[in-house]
């Protein structure tokens, strides 16, 4: 047997065999490690925990139309090819209208959105019922609910106002489809010719009346009084052509098709301009402490169906990723993309950084404090275990154990306590952070390999310098009196 | 040829004398005991002897080095390299077996040679009982453990502190009959005892009184 094998058998043995005061030892080492370990991981984990944190009370980055351009699903996807898939969370577009609960006098400012992205960008937003998975349902804000009395299952009818001043119009006159048209069409020589036509409730024509005074007098300056022309287009739908029932006034065919023109174009934005009305149930009641529980949310399509264009105002983005990486994505997306800018939710970013400088000394301290604990527990431990033994190491001494061998033994005690402590202290504390983590941030983490072998260093090197007093007074054991009877 | 020899040893502890101005002298393969009433030095003594205490002043030769001047470190090399210990409260490393303790002597020496270990403890009888701790062995059968484990190494010397004292007849015969064959192999042997029994079996009984020696008695009757 070599000398290394005997060390080995005498430090396990004396570990194995006096259990209960070693295991105080042990669990001191453990119980600190487990902690020490715990907080690592948790520190380390805590940017990307951090990261999920704060964006869970918003988006970090808005998309929005440049001067003049337009934002719309095709835009916005260009533009959120500047951010990598993998750290973009969600993005959530808005549209947002004023509609009209003709029903109930009200109107309410209406969100048209996607709510799959809505979950992920804001994940605050508590919903009783569901978020509409269909066309034809809505998400109503809290505000709006209780003044309005629905409930998840109600139904409401909406309608879209698009003329401005829409709200001025009596429900009735909003109600006949195209009551009036009005329009103008380059005539003869590049002068205006303008039309007004009124329609009867089958969107026929009932008179029409031209103003035509850019015109030449001899020719189509006669049309707007010449009964016969005008008379033809009483009782037809439109659109028309000329030829097709509708004749040319003689010597003003030019003007007489301006005036056809002017009457198909105007039925045209007449059409746009049509308030549309749509029946919607509700499916969820939205709560969430902020203004959109005024709102009423839509999805994307119905939204496009009322409004009759897919336009957007804004896109909200939830990105993971620190404040420096943001503004590179904000800038790329400035530069690359022609119809959107980002602008970045500035308070969100910043406070993450901040929070996490706090964290990080608070980790500091407390691990300072761990140590220091786990120290003066494990150093009075084996101050215990050395008058314990005081007769033993007498005995080593007597028996021809030099100090060094003394000090071997016990610091190879200490540092065997420290590799068992260690190896419990990653396991155990990879488990309490593990727990801390889905308690409190609501994600589970990964372990780190490097957390065994780093637990394990440091709980080694905090068990040999817990050692280094009890050791000295080993050392200072006098054979001699400790064997000399008692 | 002497192995041992005191001149004028004293030991004070404030203003008593353990030991005062004691002159002695052990040959090579000699087996002394010695006696004294409680109190007399008689522990002090074997303490210097086995280089574990100074003398306040006096020489000690040890194989002609005087070990009264040596630093305790060189004084842990001659310990560990010539002397062999037994004392009165068989003082064994309890969470470790009887081959264990044995070994634990080799350790220190050497190297540790478990076969080595058994052949000691089969010398001593407990050759079935080698893988039992301390608190499974009678205060006989631990003492034995001793005497294996202080001549596991071969040493020069053996000190003895009262090694019977809390031994019964047949376990005192034992250790005895072992002393009585490491005499005959050549070890020198010093044997502190109350015992006259025990003081009988040894060549010379050197008696303390009041840190002095008071007397000598030569065993007439040694190996009949
Ligand atoms: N460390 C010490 N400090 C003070 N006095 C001591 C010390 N060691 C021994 N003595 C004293 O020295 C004297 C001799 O002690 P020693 O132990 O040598 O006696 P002993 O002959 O072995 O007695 P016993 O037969 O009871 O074992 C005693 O009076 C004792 O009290
Ligand atoms: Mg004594």
């Amino acid at each position: 047997m070599t000398k290394r094998r005997m060390f080995l058998r005498m430090i396990t043995a004396s570990l194995l065999r006096r259990r209960s005061r070693m295991l105080i030892a042990l669990l001191s080492i453990g119980i600190g490690a487990t902690i020490l370990a715990g907080l690592v991981t948790i520190y380390v984990d805590v940017p990307r925990q951090m990261g999920a944190q704060f964006r869970s009370y918003g988006a970090n980055m808005l998309l929005l139309p440049r001067e003049g351009a337009v934002l719309n699903s095709e835009s916005l996807s260009e533009a959120l090819r500047q951010i990598p898939a993998d750290q973009l969370v969600g993005a959530a577009p808005y549209r947002y209208v004023r509609l009209d609960m003709t029903t109930r006098q009200q109107s309410f400012t209406a969100a048209g959105t996607d709510f799959t992205q809505i979950v992920k960008t804001s994940p605050y937003f508590s919903v009783e019922g569901a978020y509409p998975a269909e066309t034809r349902q809505v998400l109503v804000g809290k505000a709006i609910a209780d003044t309005i009395g629905v409930k998840p299952g109600s139904t409401m009818e909406l309608t879209y106002q698009p003329v401005s001043g829409a709200a001025d119009k009596t429900p009735e006159e909003s109600r006949v489809p195209g009551a009036r048209l009005s329009g103008k069409v380059e005539g003869f020589g590049g002068g205006m010719v303008y039309v007004s036509a009124v329609l009867d409730d089958e969107a026929r024509l009932l008179s029409v009346t031209v103003d035509a005074s850019t015109q030449t007098p001899e020719y189509g300056g006669r049309v707007p009084e010449d009964e016969a022309f005008l008379r033809q287009f009483t009782g037809k739908s439109l659109p028309l052509t000329l030829g097709g029932g509708i004749d040319a006034l003689t010597g003003a065919t030019v003007t007489s098709s301006a005036v056809v023109d002017a009457l198909n174009s105007a039925t045209e934005t007449a059409a746009a301009a049509r308030p549309r009305t749509m029946n919607f149930t509700v499916t969820g009641i939205l709560t969430t402490g902020g203004e959109e529980e005024g709102y009423v949310f839509l999805s994307l399509p119905d939204m496009e169906a009322m409004t009759g264009t897919d336009q957007l105002d804004v896109a909200e983005l939830s990105v993971s990723a620190g404040a420096d990486r943001l503004e590179a994505y904000a800038g790329a997306v400035s530069e690359n993309c022609e119809n959107v800018q980002a602008r970045l939710v500035k308070r969100v970013a910043r406070s993450e950084a901040s929070v996490l400088e706090k964290l990080t000394a608070l980790v500091f301290l407390v691990t300072l404090v761990v140590l220091l604990l786990t120290m003066i527990c494990v150093s009075t431990t084996m101050m215990a275990v050395v008058s314990e033994r005081r007769r033993e190491i007498g005995l080593r001494k007597a028996l021809g154990a030099s100090d060094s061998s003394i000090r071997a033994e016990f610091l190879g005690e200490g540092l065997f306590l420290g590799l068992l402590g260690g190896v419990m202290g990653a396991v155990l504390g990879f488990v309490f952070a593990q727990v801390v983590s889905v308690n409190v941030f609501g994600s589970s983490i990964t372990f780190q390999p490097l957390l065994l072998p780093a637990a394990v260093i440091v709980s080694m090197a905090i068990a040999a310098a817990s050692c280094l007093l009890p050791i000295k007074h080993a050392v200072a054991i006098d054979p001699a009196v400790v064997l000399k009877g008692e | 040829m002497s192995l041992l020899e005191l001149k004028n040893v004293s030991k004070i502890y404030g203003d008593l004398k353990a030991l005062d101005n004691v002159s002695l002298h052990v040959d090579q393969g000699e087996w002394v005991a010695i006696m004294g009433p409680s109190g007399s030095g008689k522990s002090t003594m074997m303490n210097i002897i086995g280089c574990m205490d100074k003398p306040t002043s006096g020489e000690v030769l040890l194989d002609g080095v005087d070990i009264s001047r040596e630093s305790s470190k060189k004084l842990t090399d001659i310990r560990r390299d010539k002397i062999g210990l037994i004392f009165q409260q068989f003082h064994m490393v309890n969470y470790l077996t009887a081959v264990e303790n044995v070994m634990v002597s080799q350790y220190y020496h050497s190297m540790p040679d478990e076969k080595e270990a058994l052949e000691a403890l089969g010398r001593v009888g407990l050759r079935e009982r080698a893988r039992h701790l301390p608190s499974q062995l009678s205060g006989g059968e631990q003492q034995r453990v001793c005497v294996a484990r202080a001549l596991i190494n071969h040493p020069e010397l053996i000190l003895a502190d009262e090694p019977t004292g809390n031994l019964d007849e047949a376990n005192e015969n034992i250790v005895l009959d072992l002393f009585a064959q490491l005499h005959k192999e050549g070890t020198t042997l010093i044997v502190v005892t109350h015992d006259p029994e025990v003081a009988d079996a040894a060549q010379r009984t050197i008696v303390l009184e009041h840190g002095k020696v008071a007397r000598e008695v030569i065993n007439e009757n040694f190996g009949k």
